[in-house]
């Protein structure tokens, strides 16, 4: 087993799939893991993948977790939520509702995140049924830039920029993470010293 | 030479005409000779022949005798095995937990409806056979496990195996407990978490890269990966862990459901009738938590942590001495632990075994057609003595009896009816008063200073002497046995009573009293046959004296009379003669005997009665003596009467008199009064 853990690279990021039942999560995860295109659809109960991928020369691994549109508990999305640094916020083109709801999960993971900056896109999937499209671009446009968000579309059975929304949310990730970083960097020796204190206190 | 011959006709080309043909041309004398040899021979084969036989028949009983031996060792064998299967099976439900679990895991629902109650507390004593740390889980009433297996935890980031650990899914929660390596006995894990399914989030992790059959459980703030052995396995339990939540969530708005209407109601009759809160209760809540640490240190040593298991090994080796020993000195322990929820977890262990072990000890007391009966009372003071340290003392009492009452019913019923009821009266009376001694030591040494059980013990000294009675009364009683034999056998029974009084057990007065009724029957019926004898006899007298005719036989008779008590000597006349009628002989025989019996019988209780008896009986005498006096046909016989009166009233009451007396007792009044009568006779006579 510590062989294995040797060969993975250190850095994993953890992508979550959100967004109403049916508007394609699953299939645009499993055009990203494996290239192929699920015509079926059943239902996700809460799915997690794990993939090595090269960004930017640099090799990672994205761990992707595809949840439940329909699942029942607030908390227990709140948990699947909680573990995520990056969200792919997916509704179809063509279902309105899936779009207004993407509202909601916005909220939801602004709440349980508590940071206004997380790595997050909105992403209108269904791209190739432009025929029958709901939510123009334009609407979707105007709430990405709401939230200072990107957004993209996307089909996951052409695999239409499948591939550029993975990679633009670990980027995000990415970018996020070295911020951090550096900025724990600089507070590690005030930490610490907190830490101090508060050992004394005790 | 036969054998010659014989190896000739034995040939395979033996040719027979030709051996003939030979054998005719050779003359007489060698044909007689071959005649001669030719019998031997046939002699000789029938010999062989017989010998055979024989050898073949012994070898035929050797080879059945091998068999049936065979036969008995197969039994043996199969007894063997059967007793193997028994422990195994008992073994079975001890330790090992998961693979039943798991069975009804799968047949589920069914066996739920069965008996959910049974199941649940069988379960979750399994949790706490298992899992240190984990009472406060099995506690929980309504509580199931659905499923549990073992799963290896994996971190989450790197996928590293971390621990073992063994997942146990309740019917509201998930516990997961760690492997504790090197240790012994059933308590192979340690609690590590209980997770509601509320919050618990479960993530299916697809087979990509490295790692199989995983899955993760998100439960803020934690989150943990665990992987099972196979796709199947996983399988299971993402569809337990669905299946349950599903249920739960269901279950929970019913509840909810229930307890707005609940607080709906409670809101309605508050504003009627404005009372205090749940304060009080919430605050015993927060009461409890402290002392976990320091009675967790007080269990940790290390016999402590052996000891349900040395119970189960003494459970099943028997051995309940060492058992009840062990149960005593946690006990004594216990009680100066500090109160804890380890400490509650403990007892709750210690006292499964226990039950374990009384429903053993009691298992041993209990009769049952199979088991041998002739352990005695001393082996079954083994277990009541354990039974009362583990303090089941009204349970042991209950059992030791019931099964003293078995023995004496089943040492009754060896004894076989022979003949003469005295003699089995005499039998019955050894077993059973015998056994009921022994019954009274030994209950008497078993439960020392349980005074409680005493009264037990009297009670039931009483319903089994009932039962005596029973067998009393059918054989002597109603088998129509005489007097004699009936006085016999309740003096014997009576003085068998009394040396029960020995030991402090008085039952003679609850024999008496059962007895009494059928005694006086028999007297009654004894008494009037006798006045029956007597006024049939009275009309035939003719008070003529006997003649013996020589004085030696005349000497012979007095002697013969002496003997059965009755002096008669003043009453011979002329040397041969005896005033003495036979009918009055008969009479002084009978009145005697019937006094004897009586006073055998005697009771305080029955004092009057058998004092009316005799006198009845008397009287009826008396009365024929009287008419005969009164006849003046019999005018010339005034003499013979008056010496027949005389001997009666004197010689023969005071025989009675002497019986009275043998037993401390005055003459009753009834007697005297027929005493009297003597003087009126004589009067009478005057006249």
């Amino acid at each position: 087993m510590s062989k294995a853990k040797a060969q993975q690279p250190a850095v994993i990021h953890k992508v979550i799939m959100v967004g109403s039942g049916g508007v394609g999560k699953s299939a645009l995860t499993l055009q990203f893991m494996y290239d192929e295109f699920i015509e079926d659809y059943e239902p996700t109960k809460a799915d997690s993948y794990r993939k090595k991928v090269v960004l930017d020369g640099e090799e990672v691994q994205i761990d992707i977790l595809d949840t439940a549109g329909q699942e029942d508990y607030a908390a227990i999305r709140d948990n699947y939520f909680r573990s995520g640094e990056g969200f792919l916020c997916v509704f179809s083109i063509k279902e309105q509702e899936s779009f207004q709801a993407t509202q909601d999960f916005r909220e939801q993971i602004l709440r349980v995140k508590n940071d206004e900056n997380i790595p997050f896109l909105l992403v209108g999937n269904m791209a190739d049924l432009a025929e029958q499209r709901q939510v123009s671009e334009d609407e979707a446009l105007k709430r990405a830039q709401e939230w200072k968000v990107n957004y993209v579309e996307t089909s996951a059975k052409t695999r239409a920029n499948v591939d550029k929304v993975f990679y633009d949310l670990m980027r995000e990730i990415r970018s996020r993470k070295m911020e951090a970083s550096r900025q724990s960097n600089g507070k590690q020796k005030k930490k610490r010293d907190t830490k101090k204190m508060k050992c004394v206190v005790l | 030479m036969a054998d010659g011959l014989a190896r000739v006709l034995a040939k395979p080309t033996f040719d027979p005409e030709s051996f003939i043909a030979k054998l005719s041309g050779e003359g007489e004398d060698a044909l007689l000779d071959m005649k001669a040899k030719v019998h031997m021979l046939s002699d000789e084969t029938a010999q062989a022949l017989k010998k055979n036989v024989y050898k073949n028949y012994s070898q035929f009983i050797e080879t059945a005798r091998e068999i049936s031996i065979l036969e008995g060792e197969m039994i043996q064998l199969s007894h063997f095995l059967s007793d193997q299967k028994s422990l195994m099976s008992f073994m079975m439900e001890m330790p090992l937990v998961s693979d039943r679990a798991m069975v009804q895991g799968i047949k589920g629902e069914d066996e739920e409806k069965e008996s959910p109650e049974e199941e649940t507390r069988r379960n979750l004593a399994f949790l706490l056979e298992k899992v240190e740390g984990c009472s406060s889980v099995a506690d929980v009433p309504g509580r199931q496990l659905v499923h549990d297996g073992d799963l290896v935890e994996l971190d989450a980031e790197s996928h590293a195996q971390l621990q073992r650990v063994h997942a146990f899914l309740l019917n509201d929660s998930l516990m997961i407990a760690t492997w504790i390596p090197n240790r012994r006995g059933p308590m192979r894990y340690r609690f590590q978490g209980l997770y509601e399914l509320d919050s618990l989030a479960v993530v299916n992790v697809r087979d990509t890269g490295p790692v199989k059959n995983g899955f993760k459980i998100l439960m803020f703030p934690e989150s943990h990966m665990y992987q099972t052995d196979t796709a199947k396995a996983k399988r299971q339990w993402l569809d337990a862990l669905e299946d349950t939540k599903k249920k739960k969530a269901v279950k929970d708005k019913q509840k909810k459901e229930a307890a707005m209407r609940l607080a709906e109601q409670q809101l309605q009759a508050a504003l009627a009738s404005p009372g205090e809160g749940d304060l009080s209760k919430s605050f015993t809540e927060d009461m409890e938590e402290e002392p976990v640490a320091m009675d967790r240190d007080f269990l940790s040593a290390d016999w402590l942590q052996e000891l349900p298991e040395d119970l189960d090994m003494y459970i099943a080796q028997r051995n309940f001495e060492g058992a009840v020993d062990l149960v005593e000195k946690v006990n004594e322990y216990l009680t100066s632990c500090p109160n804890g929820p380890a400490l509650k977890e403990f007892r709750a262990r210690i006292e499964h075994r226990v039950k374990q072990l009384t429903d053993g000890l009691m298992n041993e007391l209990q009769v049952s057609p199979e088991r041998s009966l002739r352990g005695g009372p001393r082996a079954a003071r083994r277990a009541v003595t354990q039974l009362i340290r583990l303090g089941k003392s009204a349970q042991a009492c209950k059992l030791f009896l019931r099964n003293r009452s078995a023995i004496i019913k089943y040492n009754i019923r060896q004894l076989k009816f022979e003949g003469a009821t005295t003699l089995y009266i005499r039998c019955l009376c050894g077993v059973f008063f015998s056994s009921l001694s022994e019954t009274s030591k030994e209950f008497i040494k078993a439960f020392p200073g349980h005074y409680g059980c005493f009264s037990a013990f009297v009670i039931w000294a009483k319903q089994e002497l009932q039962a005596f009675v029973s067998i009393f009364r059918r054989q002597v009683f109603e088998s129509k046995a005489s007097l004699t034999t009936i006085a016999d056998s309740v003096l014997l029974s009576k003085n068998h009573c009394m040396e029960l009084n020995a030991i402090g057990l008085d039952i003679e007065f609850c024999l008496a009293n059962m007895l009494d009724i059928s005694i006086q029957q028999v007297i009654e019926e004894t008494r009037d046959q006798l006045v029956d004898g007597i006024n049939y006899r009275a009309n035939d007298d003719l008070w003529r004296p006997q003649n013996h005719l020589t004085q030696t036989d005349c000497d012979k008779y007095v002697k013969e009379i002496a003997a059965s008590g009755f002096d008669i000597k003043p009453f011979v006349i002329e040397k041969c003669f005896i005033a003495i009628t036979m009918n009055s002989i008969q009479f002084a025989k009978s009145v005697v005997l019937f006094a004897e019996d009586l006073l055998k019988l005697f009771t305080t209780e029955l004092e009057e009665f058998i004092a009316e008896a005799i006198a009845t009986v008397y009287r009826a005498q008396v009365k024929h003596i009287e008419d005969s006096l009164k006849n003046e046909s019999l005018s010339k016989e005034y003499s013979i009467i008056l010496k027949n009166a005389q001997f009666l009233l004197e010689t023969v009451m005071g025989k009675i008199e002497t019986l009275y007396l043998a037993q401390d007792l005055a003459l009753p009044q009834q007697l005297q009064q027929i005493n009297a009568h003597h003087r009126k006779l004589r009067a009478m006579v005057r006249k």
